[in-house]
């Protein structure tokens, strides 16, 4: 298909849901805040306590989106490194005038206290399963940065235990509350492209990330830096400061040996999770091939194609997808921008262009579901589905071969070496 | 139905649950190990190699292992360092000795490596611990026998079920917890198996003991859905619940519950609950689309508490139909602001099949704000209404005219787009004349024959006044094609100096590459120099932001260097070929050094260019032998070569290959094999080097593998 098409010009604004001009409008959708009490000064016994659990540079990032919510009050941090625990104390006290905040080394006091009702876990994603079940299983609702799990395994129980638990779980999958990537997705899942073909995710590096063991260099005090609680559940090696950074820290579903697959996990649980929105969440795709070429193809149980590719994008910002139908097809990426197939489309519709890829609407969906107790745009069966899609095409990626995956018994079919890359043992004491 | 779907799927995923752990230690179908592989890992362990080895020996095991390797990582579970590594092998070692080996440690080990041990018991489900697990329910290590109890849940068969439901009345009230947890796994499973009369008993039992709030809540919740019907009546209780735990897992477990008697309790809670609650209430009821009292909701949106309203009008977003539409118009054109907005937005997107018919149909009658209320309605539903609305913009009031145009843009037909037209180039009132143009931009950019639509507009270009040319253009570039893009073009050639102006702004962003010939002929022809340059520049943003061959974007690079002797614009030219980084931009970049005004800019773009490129596995080094590289005195000072605290001495090999260019080009296309060998296998290296050109001292790092390009000290 031709790449001549039409780029989305218009701009507007956030304040209106309905345009100047009339036209129905795709803009970030929330229930009334009038109906749910958060016009005005909200009353101390109708806002939502919330605490961070391992708040960094991303996590930093959700909190000033947390902080100007008016139902929000934000009480506690936890964190393994001292000095982060008084920087982000800092900041939360500054906020709201006071010096109330707590903070914690170790999370599962912040679990203990019963007046916080949700946590914004933003740890590296070592943690980040782990910690969201002892949240959910602590009682607490939860906001929980991606890639939020490591394995095929820890995916499903996520699902099982949030519905279990009756916790609201949002994962940190902010497009999904962006109005391009929305109706982009909304086109293709309501067939306005025709009999869906193939859907398109950038992994921006099906490549090596570092992890591992590396070099033991002169652990620092607890105080300074919890090295076992930073460990969690990954199984033990030295200290090195390198891995202090989470970016680097298990990140890529922990493969030895090739390290492969960083990306796929990394930008798939954005651009892969989109994918399945634009497939109606449906169950994820039930064959990967082996890499060939910048691309890994996947197949879902109707010959729809996921397609993990590297290049060929329209120069649309990072984080793109594209979604290609028998009659038409759309690309969306993080510059806010899409590019359609045919101006028709939009049907009349206006579709609000935010760029940057901002969690504010994302955090407020969240808000919205600890009230109303609905599921959250990135909730727990829709990032299982997602982060089942990376981890397949990741076993793909390290065997190099392709395998086939049953969606009703959540196995590889005739591979033994696939499904034992299912799931891994967590360093004790922990579990899920 | 979807809610039963919802609760069937819950109870399946479960069960799919149970399966991805069992499925772990059975033998699987197809082939396994790979004895070799296995063979040379365990090697590894037998042998005195240091613990990082063994722990990555371990990993791989997990994938190449069978349980002849069972016993090697045995001895390594009392390892506090590598026991961890050993269990991510043993947990997906299918057979029994697995589960022997993990059992055998679990009676030995003490503290956190036991609760390791119990933690991959009841994952890999293992029936035979459960009398082990079971004693250890009575450690008196609370982390040792929550794990047991947790471990006892996910086994879940009869005696593990029997052990922890008797242990809930019996251990310390800090164990308590897991074992409720214990139960309640067993009590889901029991229910995804079909067996719900012993699931609710487990439940029951749990709900009555001692135990914190969140587990009473997952039993609650089980005990509801485990009733099936019957569970109405402990819903409707927790519903009116004053903890306010206990009401949102009402609100969350009515969404799930299956039939549709449930949202007729919930319908009559709504009169019974305060408006903050009833609030929320309504919300849950609209999550259950398929069987909610749409009639409850719709009296809600009509009458009481304004919270309530509000939310009950925004449910019907998702649930309203036909028979909602009258009233939200009566709420749409009241004095409330804030329910009148609401109802305008529900409005908006009313489902129902007869909405847009009915609207169609109040329309010739209406008057006042429902007229205005329904034309809006019209251009934001896209209703087929040309003729009512064409007559409303013979109105005296503006805002009435306002609203008509507006839903013209949004719904008239190619056939019919001159009457915006004229509207927007000649309108019957000057003050509708902004509304009329933007109204015509929202037709013609949604018109599917955009050549066809480009057409009608080009035809009008041409008697409109001055103002209203512009606007044409400006639209027209919105719609693009070819035709538009030839408007543009002759536009820009006219002898009009705003026309000029205006379409080679508008073709300077023009979106797509079509108007790369345009723009370059435009760069040399255009009547004056500034619209020459923005023409030029334009051009030069297409090679920039699009994505075409690396050939083609190098010829428009080299089309634009030769277009003009501006050093700013083949400076940009420059800049879109180190953005793009190819080999055929390569040969331009160097190409381009020998030209004495390009030198400068051309030899930094060709460095970055190659070590873009060189970076990727291209060998570009014979490009950049030939490219005549200024010569300098270069000295290697130091060079190391690895990750972290493993760094391998590589500056004798630099010194021998190094040159009188800051191109260093390696005997071997790896750094490892340059450099003897790799210091620091898995992991990410870099080479760091210290050096001297011209006298002056400079310090550079580069990826693995990269080409070495020294940057030239300032």
């Amino acid at each position: 298909m031709s790449k001549q098409a039409t780029q989305v010009p218009r701009r507007r604004f956030l304040q209106s849901t309905v345009s100047a001009a009339g036209a129905a409008a795709m803009a970030p959708m929330f229930i009334p805040s009038s109906a749910l009490g958060r016009d005005g000064a909200v009353a101390p016994s109708e806002r939502v306590i919330v605490a961070g659990i391992g708040i960094g540079r991303r996590g930093g990032y959700d909190l000033s989106c947390f902080l100007p919510q008016k139902d929000v009050q934000f009480v506690a941090v936890a964190d393994i490194k001292k000095k982060r625990q008084g920087e982000v104390k800092k900041i939360i006290d500054t906020y709201y005038g006071n010096e109330k905040c707590v903070t914690y080394r170790d999370f599962r006091e912040v679990l203990d206290r019963s007046d916080i009702d949700a946590v914004l876990i933003a740890t590296g994603p070592n943690w980040h399963a782990t910690a969201a079940m002892t949240a959910a299983k602590a009682g607490k609702d939860m906001y929980c940065e991606k890639p939020v799990t490591k394995n095929i395994s820890q995916s499903l129980i996520l699902a099982e235990t949030m519905r279990r638990t009756g916790r609201v779980f949002q994962a940190g999958t902010q497009r999904r509350n962006l109005p391009h990537f929305a109706f982009a997705c909304e086109l293709a899942r309501t067939g306005k492209l025709g009999k869906l073909k193939k859907v398109y995710a950038h992994p921006a590096g099906m490549q090596a990330l570092m992890s591992g063991w590396l070099v033991p260099e002169t652990e620092p005090d607890q105080d300074v830096v919890d090295w076992d609680m930073y460990l969690g559940p990954a199984a033990w090696r030295p200290f090195n400061r390198k891995l202090l950074d989470g970016f680097n820290f298990e990140k890529g579903g922990g493969f030895v040996g090739a390290f492969k697959g960083g990306g796929v996990l990394e930008w798939g649980s954005h651009c892969v999770d989109l994918c399945q929105w634009a497939v109606g969440d449906c169950a994820p795709p039930v064959e990967y091939d082996a890499p060939k070429d910048g691309e890994l193809v996947a197949r879902y149980e109707n010959g729809t194609e996921l397609i993990f590719r590297e290049r060929g994008w329209i120069p649309l910002g990072s984080c793109p997808v594209r979604f290609e139908g028998e009659t038409g097809w759309v690309e969306a990426g993080d510059s806010g921008k899409m590019v359609l197939s045919s101006p028709e489309l939009l049907a009349g519709r206006e579709v609000d262009e935010i760029g940057g890829y901002p969690a504010t609407f994302h955090v407020r969906d969240f808000l919205d579901c600890v009230k109303t107790r609905s599921k959250p745009k990135g909730n727990a069966d829709a990032a299982c589905n997602a982060h089942i899609a990376c981890h397949a095409a990741n076993i793909a990626l390290h065997l190099d071969r392709q395998v086939k995956y049953d969606n009703t018994t959540h196995t590889f079919i005739n591979d033994a070496q696939a499904n034992r890359m299912r799931s891994e043992a967590l360093r004790e004491p922990w579990r899920l | 139905m979807n809610t039963t779907r919802q609760f069937t799927r819950s109870a399946f995923l479960f069960v799919t649950l149970i399966l991805v752990a069992n499925a772990s230690a059975r033998a699987f179908d197809g082939p396994d190990t790979s004895p070799e592989k296995e063979k040379e890992l365990l090697a590894v362990l037998r042998s005195d190699a240091p613990a990082s080895e063994k722990a990555i020996a371990c990993k791989n095991l997990a994938i190449y292992g069978s349980p002849a390797a069972v016993a090697d990582l045995a001895k390594l579970l009392p390892d506090p360092q590598l026991s961890s590594w050993a269990r991510i092998s043993l947990e997906v070692i299918p057979g029994e000795a697995s589960d022997e080996a993990l059992l055998a440690a679990s009676e030995s080990l003490e503290g956190r490596l036991l609760v390791g041990m119990i933690n991959s018991i009841g994952f890999r489900r293992n029936a035979n611990a459960v009398e082990s697990l079971t004693a250890k329910l009575q450690n008196s290590d609370a982390d040792v026998a929550s794990a047991a109890a947790v471990a006892l849940g996910h086994i879940g068969n009869a005696a593990a079920t029997k052990s922890l439901t008797a242990a809930l009345a019996t251990v310390p009230a800090n164990v308590r917890s897991a074992v409720a947890e214990g139960c309640v796994l067993c009590a889901e499973r029991l229910h995804g198996e079909g067996d719900a009369v012993a699931a609710t008993k487990i439940y029951d039992q749990v709900r009555a003991a001692d135990v914190p709030m969140q587990r009473i809540i997952e039993a609650t919740r089980g005990a509801i859905l485990a009733r099936n019907q019957d569970g109405i009546p402990l819903l409707q209780e927790i519903i009116q619940s004053p903890d306010k735990k206990l009401f949102q897992l009402a609100l969350g477990t009515a969404r799930e519950f299956p039939g549709s008697e449930i949202d007729k309790t919930l319908a009559a809670q709504l009169d019974k609950a305060t408006p903050d609650r009833a609030a929320l209430i309504v919300q849950a009821m609209a999550d259950r689309p398929q069987t909610v009292v749409v009639a409850a909701v719709v009296k809600a949106a009509g009458q009481g508490p304004t919270a309530v309203r509000i939310s009950a009008i925004d449910a019907l977003q998702r649930v309203g139909d036909d028979s909602c539409l009258s009233a939200l118009l009566t709420i749409a054109v009241g004095d409330e602001e804030a329910l009148a907005t609401a109802a305008q937005q529900t409005l908006s997107v009313l489902p129902g099949q007869d909405v847009n018919k009915e609207i169609g149909a109040l329309l010739p009658t209406a008057k006042g704000d429902t007229h205005k209320l329904l034309l809006q309605l019209v251009g934001q539903r896209r209703i087929d209404a040309v003729n009512e609305v064409v007559k409303a913009l013979d109105s005296s009031d503006k805002s009435v005219r306002s609203a008509a145009l507006v839903a013209l843009g949004e719904t008239v037909s190619l056939e019919r787009l001159s009457l915006l037209i004229s509207q927007a180039v000649a309108p019957k009132h000057a003050e509708d004349a902004t509304i009329a143009q933007q109204a015509l931009k929202a037709a013609s950019v949604r018109m599917p024959d955009r050549e066809a639509c480009a057409a009608e507009l080009a035809s009008a270009v041409g008697d409109a006044p001055a103002a209203a040319k512009t606007t044409l253009l400006e639209i027209l570039s919105e719609v693009g094609g070819t035709k538009a893009l030839q408007t543009l073009a002759t536009a820009a050639r006219s002898n009009d100096d705003q026309l000029q102006d205006t379409s080679s702004r508008l073709l300077g962003k023009w979106n797509g590459v079509d108007a790369a010939p345009v723009l370059l002929d435009l760069a040399k022809t255009a009547p004056a120099e500034k619209y020459r340059v923005r023409a030029l520049r334009g051009y030069i943003g297409v090679a920039r932001k699009f994505a075409m061959p690396d050939k083609a974007r190098a010829e428009m690079c080299r089309n634009a260097i030769n277009a003009t002797l501006r050093p700013a614009e083949r400076k940009l030219a420059l800049d879109v070929l180190t953005l793009h980084p190819s080999v055929d931009g390569l040969k331009l970049a160097v190409n381009a050094m020998r030209v004495a005004s390009l030198k400068d800019d051309a030899t930094a773009a060709a460095l970055i260019i190659a070590q873009k490129v060189g970076g990727k596995g291209v060998d570009v080094s014979a490009l950049m032998a030939a490219a005549g590289l200024d010569k300098v005195k270069l000295e290697i000072v130091k060079a190391q070569y690895g990750a972290g605290a493993t760094q391998k001495d590589v500056t004798a090999v630099l010194r021998k290959q190094a040159s009188n260019t800051p191109v260093i080009t390696l005997v071997s296309g790896t750094y490892n094999a340059s450099f003897g060998g790799d210091p620091s296998p898995g992991v990410v290296k870099q080479l760091n080097v210290e050096y001297r050109i011209n006298g002056k001292d400079g310090k550079a790092s580069f990826a693995e593998n990269a080409l070495i390009i020294l940057p030239v000290p300032k």
